[in-house]
């Protein structure tokens, strides 16, 4: 029980002392990364409790559980908090051994890890509001921290986008909370699936689109490649590994779990808008040059893959997109921290990234599409199982285009400038550690694939179909 | 910027009262309308309305307003701390001391419960939050006609 | 009741749109601020039962407000406020280094960077040493 609420206390705690110190020097670095390392493992440990013993629960102030704020944490929760706060660490760890440039950006980095984990892991949809804000407000901040003009460009697109999905989020919470009288997760599940019709597909369209802006879909994405392009490459991890989870476990959490049958209805269009998000991303990937744009728009056909997967629906679809969604941000936040590092290594740890997200064994990648594979089997949709294959073979075409144009082609031949320093040892390291976490779940996959399993049958059973 | 005579001399006589206020809806929150959060954003409009007056330089020889961010994170340990204090000791997050229907502590009307410290949290992190806010807009501003 | 706030609601949200969708920094803050205020009020008027205030002790027989709207939309409009703050500093970090507050001038220098980049000239992320000093 104390795990539920220790994490968040510990980084906003450390947020406090690294808003009042200068976070260049030495000292905010070290807060920063035992304060995260703390909550990885807190995490961490909770994620194996969970997996032990179902999901947990804490109502705040010690009220009866329809009164006050639940916290609630079940294996999805779990999953995506440890994950997203695991690969926060790596990235911050990554920037304080390069040395931070701006006195603010380990503050924004923890308290961002803070609104993360407090939002997977509370069960009352307005507190999971809060926490989503706290972390969209971090990101901003993040994006413009260094203060260039072209930060600032990418910070304010990408604030009123995102602000504007954010309130319509909220507006659908209003309308949720009116048509079911509950703020409580599972509550809200129950009776939603009384509501007339019409409202709750309203509803779900709502929420789809607030999270779709957040996750970077197709028609929603046009923040994505200027902000990836505007910031550095850690911040760029995070964003794509850790912020972009927010958008899927919003979409499996309010689609899977709280509207199924709304899900169920639009499964079709929902399916197709992942297609083209897919499509969208692959071709605008393999048509840029710079490793930086390839990345930003593959990460919007990966948002598509999500997409599909929850239309599939079904426990085995809820899984699949869990499983995807975990392994996709590893992979991820592994292309963005290796591709602008040079040095023995270097090439091997991103093309581990490149392998995986191709969906190559043995990687954490393979399993994502594995999963996704079985459930377009399973729901014998022959158009999904061939839309996955096309994306998985164009997202090796791409990505393999940066290796060979990065890594092989002749320096003076290439047409965009690539990084010459070698970069020091610490940095590699760290992108190698992630590299390794890939490799090994790819050669051991059974507690990813458990731990999916359990979130869909947990998800499908909270609200039977 | 320069405000009117009038708008000063409403602006220095209200600094005074607008603390008294904000302190009395403070104490005032647990038997009627009025809570920490409200208190603060009370507070803060005084403190701002004095800059809108002075302008940030005047004003910051009178108050203290560089100590802004570090009040607002006073603040917030506070109330983390009233968040976490209880699940330390085993109970749930936020549980408060005396438990509801439980006779507090009485200095006069105030009553004395780990709500009313978990409010002056929530005071302190408004005023200077908002106080820090509209200070670097302020600054930011002043960098920028400097510029010009 | 209902008719009154679904008006005011609609009335706020697309005023909001519509500054968001002119081309000049400053009307899109205003229009977030507007788009943000009408969230809010639908919160409140999610939530509109007539009553007594919900403070112990409480009169039997008459029906209570319902506070947990009241606190949601309290929580929504210190996000609000806080994210208004965000986008002005960002609005003012635009203007002073462009010297404009026109949307127009900011895609254009956006739009020249990106054909920079494709020709080749700019140097890949660069972390730039400068201050923030917001």
């Amino acid at each position: 029980m104390t795990f539920i609420v220790a994490p968040v206390a510990v980084l906003i705690g450390a947020g406090i002392v690294l808003a009042l110190i200068d976070g260049t020097r030495r000292a905010a670095g070290v807060v920063a990364i035992a304060a995260l390392t703390v909550a990885t493992v807190m995490l961490c440990v909770l994620l194996g409790r969970v997996a032990a013993d179902g999901p947990q629960a804490v109502v705040a102030g010690g009220w009866p559980a329809d009164v006050g704020i639940t916290l609630r944490v079940d294996a999805l929760g779990a999953v995506f908090a440890a994950t997203s706060l695991a690969i926060v660490l790596a990235c911050a760890v990554q920037t304080v051994l390069r040395g931070v440039s701006s006195r603010i950006t380990l503050a924004l980095t923890v308290f961002m890890g803070a609104g993360l984990t407090g939002l997977f892991l509370t069960g009352d949809i307005f507190s999971f509001y809060v926490f989503f804000e706290l972390a969209m407000i971090c990101a901003y901040g993040l994006t413009a921290a260094e203060g260039t003009e072209g930060r600032f460009r990418a910070a304010f697109t990408f604030a009123v986008v995102n602000l504007v999905g954010s309130f319509l989020f909220l507006i659908a919470i209003g309308a949720l909370y009116r048509a079911t009288g509950t703020l409580e997760m599972l509550a809200v599940a129950e009776r939603a699936a009384e509501l007339n019709p019409n409202t709750a597909l309203l509803l779900a369209v709502t929420f789809l689109v607030a999270f779709g802006v957040k996750l970077g879909l197709f028609p929603f994405h046009a923040w994505l490649p200027a902000v990836y392009l505007a910031v550095p490459a850690w911040i760029a991890a995070m964003f794509a590994g850790a912020l972009a989870n927010i958008g899927a476990y919003g979409l499996v959490r309010f689609g899977g779990a709280i509207l199924p049958r709304e899900l169920g209805v639009a499964a079709v269009a929902v399916i197709a808008l992942g297609g083209v998000s897919i499509a969208y991303g692959a071709v605008q990937a393999m048509s840029r040059r710079a490793t930086r744009e390839v990345l930003a728009y593959s990460s919007i056909g990966h948002a598509g893959y999500v997409l599909v997967a929850l239309g599939l629906g079904g426990p085995v679809g809820l899984a699949a997109a869990v499983i995807f969604s975990i392994a996709n941000s590893l992979n991820k936040a592994l292309l963005f921290l290796s591709a602008e590092l040079r040095g023995p290594l270097t090439a091997g740890v991103f093309l581990v990234g490149t392998l995986s997200v191709a969906g190559v064994p043995p990687s954490a990648g393979f399993f994502g599409k594995a999963a996704l594979f079985e459930a377009g089997v399973d729901a014998g949709s022959i158009a999904t199982v061939v839309l996955l294959f096309v994306g998985g073979a164009l997202s090796f075409v791409y990505l393999l285009q940066i290796y060979q144009h990065d890594r092989w082609r002749p320096r003076e031949e290439r047409d965009v400038p690539t990084p010459k320093e070698i970069a020091p040892r610490a940095q590699r390291t760290v992108a190698a550690v992630v590299a390794a976490v890939v490799l090994a779940l790819g050669l051991w996959p059974q507690p990813l694939l458990a731990i999916g399993d359990q979130a869909a049958a947990e998800l499908t059973v909270e609200a039977p179909r | 910027m320069r405000a009117g005579p009038m708008v000063r001399l409403v602006a220095r006589s209200l600094l005074a009262p607008s603390f008294a206020v904000a302190a009395a809806i403070l104490v005032k929150g647990y038997a009627d309308a009025g809570d920490g959060f409200s208190a603060g954003a009370v507070a803060a409009l005084g403190v701002m309305l004095q800059m809108l007056a002075f302008g940030r330089e005047r004003v910051a020889r009178d108050l203290p307003l560089h100590l802004a961010p570090r009040v607002a994170m006073c603040g917030l340990a506070i109330a983390l701390g009233v968040l976490i204090i209880p699940v330390l000791a085993g109970g749930a997050p936020l549980e408060h001391w005396p438990p509801p229907g439980e006779k507090p502590i009485y200095i006069g009307t105030l009553e004395l419960i780990t709500a009313v410290v978990f409010d002056i949290g929530v005071f302190l992190l408004v005023l200077g939050a908002c106080v820090a806010i509209i200070d670097a807009l302020a600054r930011a501003r002043a960098a920028e006609e400097e510029v010009a | 009741m209902n008719l009154l706030f679904s008006v005011v609601i609609g009335a706020l949200f697309a005023s909001g749109v519509y500054l968001l969708l002119r081309g000049d920094l400053f009307r899109v803050v205003a229009g977030i601020v507007l788009v943000s205020n009408a969230a809010s009020l639908t919160l409140m008027a999610s939530g509109l039962t007539r009553g007594q205030a919900p403070i112990l002790p409480l009169d039997e027989g008459r029906g209570l407000a319902d506070p947990l709207v009241q606190a949601m939309t309290l929580t929504a409009l210190v996000i609000g406020f806080a994210v208004t703050a965000v986008l002005l500093a960002l609005s003012l970090g635009v203007y002073r280094s462009g010297r404009s507050l026109d949307l127009g001038d900011m895609t254009r220098r956006e739009a020249e960077e990106a054909a920079e980049r494709e020709a080749g000239e700019l140097a890949q992320d660069v972390e730039a040493p400068e201050e923030a000093t917001l």
